[in-house]
């Protein structure tokens, strides 16, 4: 289950429950991480994930636009996130898991802040995450 | 004279009022628990270890039938193999369905209990799902329920524990670990507090079209008190099923 995941995978082990949680997962590369610092162009506060839209420049002047899912508004905003941390125009550096197929997009992972906090995306800490 | 009879009739109406109240269903301290407030899975994933004594005990074996559990398996197989090469076969929250039951009573997100003497309503936040608990009615025969996610429920209770039975989910709404089911499927709850803030709902699932024996599993959860529940619609589904069936993730690039 997408909406099922980050955070709560450790839960979701323990519990040995359900179906509800692995697959998700698989779409993105939790080894290989990728550090992306650009500017944001949108940051939607939505179910059944937060997703983080960022032009990112490659250093030769043009620009990659990135689709940077996050955990939903209910996992966040219990750690502590809030839906304004994030607005257009803010510089952001993001580390995340990218798409496995290669594709402009990922899974947060932790995410610098416009004004320097650095907030998780609910994973367990100690990068133990579906490693 | 008058006034002796009207403190006999008082007297006699306090020990009615008193007999009722010893008649009503008796939780451990005397009265029914109150399950009210909001409830995250124990020990949740911030919550360290869990203490043996409130963790949940571990289920018993599934045992399907011969026909169901080929198939089963090879789905298991399938979706195993689908995680390693970063291709997830889709299900029902790639499209944003919702889990049902039992799925809901998981708490992946929180779920919160809302008590009366005539009904007990539990809301999970994923999805915003709701299920209601009749404490006043028969239990209707399967036949005469409409299929659904949630199936029909009445409880009473016994004791401290509340005691739940469930008929009447589509067999579409898949169980724990997507185990599937008949529409014979019975779901029998025992809810009870094993704490003074740990909460244990025993679930068993009675289905003799698919399972040898009855299923038994224990979700825990853990009070969190003052919390409130947060909406949850699924209006941002990024999520999409290629030509392969398999889950792709939207991207504005494309």
């Amino acid at each position: 289950m997408r909406w099922a995941k980050r955070g709560f995978l450790a839960a979701a082990v323990l519990a040995a429950a359900s179906a509800q949680a692995h697959h998700s997962f698989a779409m993105f590369d939790h080894v290989n991480r990728v550090t992306l610092s650009g500017t944001v162009t949108q940051f939607q506060w939505t179910n059944p994930h937060v997703f983080i839209e960022l032009d990112v420049p490659d250093g030769s002047g043009s620009i990659k636009h990135y689709s940077i899912e996050c955990a939903s508004p209910n996992v966040l905003q219990r750690i502590g996130w809030k839906f304004t941390d994030v607005k257009k125009g803010d510089k952001i550096t993001l580390l995340i898991n990218p798409l496995r197929n290669g594709a402009a997009g990922g899974m947060l992972e932790t995410a610098t802040l416009a004004d320097g906090r650095v907030m998780s995306d609910g994973n367990p800490p100690g990068g133990t995450f579906a490693r | 004279m008058k006034t002796t009879r009207r403190l006999m009739l008082g007297a006699a109406a306090v020990a009615a009022v008193m007999a009722a109240s010893l008649a009503e269903p008796a939780g451990a301290a005397g009265t029914t628990p109150d399950f009210s407030g909001a409830w995250g899975a124990y020990p949740g994933p911030r919550g360290g270890p869990p203490d043996p004594k409130l963790a949940a005990p571990a289920a018993t074996p599934l045992l399907l039938k011969a026909k169901y559990k080929a198939p089963y398996e090879e789905l298991r197989a399938r979706q195993i193999e689908s995680d390693k090469r970063g291709e997830p076969l889709s299900n029902a929250s790639t499209a944003c369905l919702p889990t049902g039951m039992p799925g809901m009573m998981f708490a992946i997100y929180p779920i919160e209990f809302i008590q009366s003497d005539k009904q007990v309503t539990i809301i999970a936040e994923a999805m915003s799902q709701v299920r209601r608990v009749y404490l006043d009615k028969p239990q209707l025969k399967i036949e005469e329920v409409p299929p659904g996610y949630y199936g029909h429920s009445v409880g009473k209770w016994e004791g401290d524990t509340l005691v739940i039975d469930t008929v009447g989910v589509k067999e579409t709404v898949l169980g724990n670990r997507d185990m599937p089911h008949s529409d014979q499927m019975r779901i029998q709850e025992r809810i009870r507090l094993v704490g003074a803030d740990v909460l244990h709902d025993q679930i068993t699932i009675v289905d003799p079209v698919v399972l040898e024996k009855p299923y038994t599993y224990t979700n825990a959860y853990r009070r969190m008190p003052g919390y409130e529940m947060l909406e949850y619609v699924c209006e941002n589904n990024r999520d999409y099923i290629d030509e392969n069936g398999v889950t792709r993730m939207r991207l504005q690039s494309q």
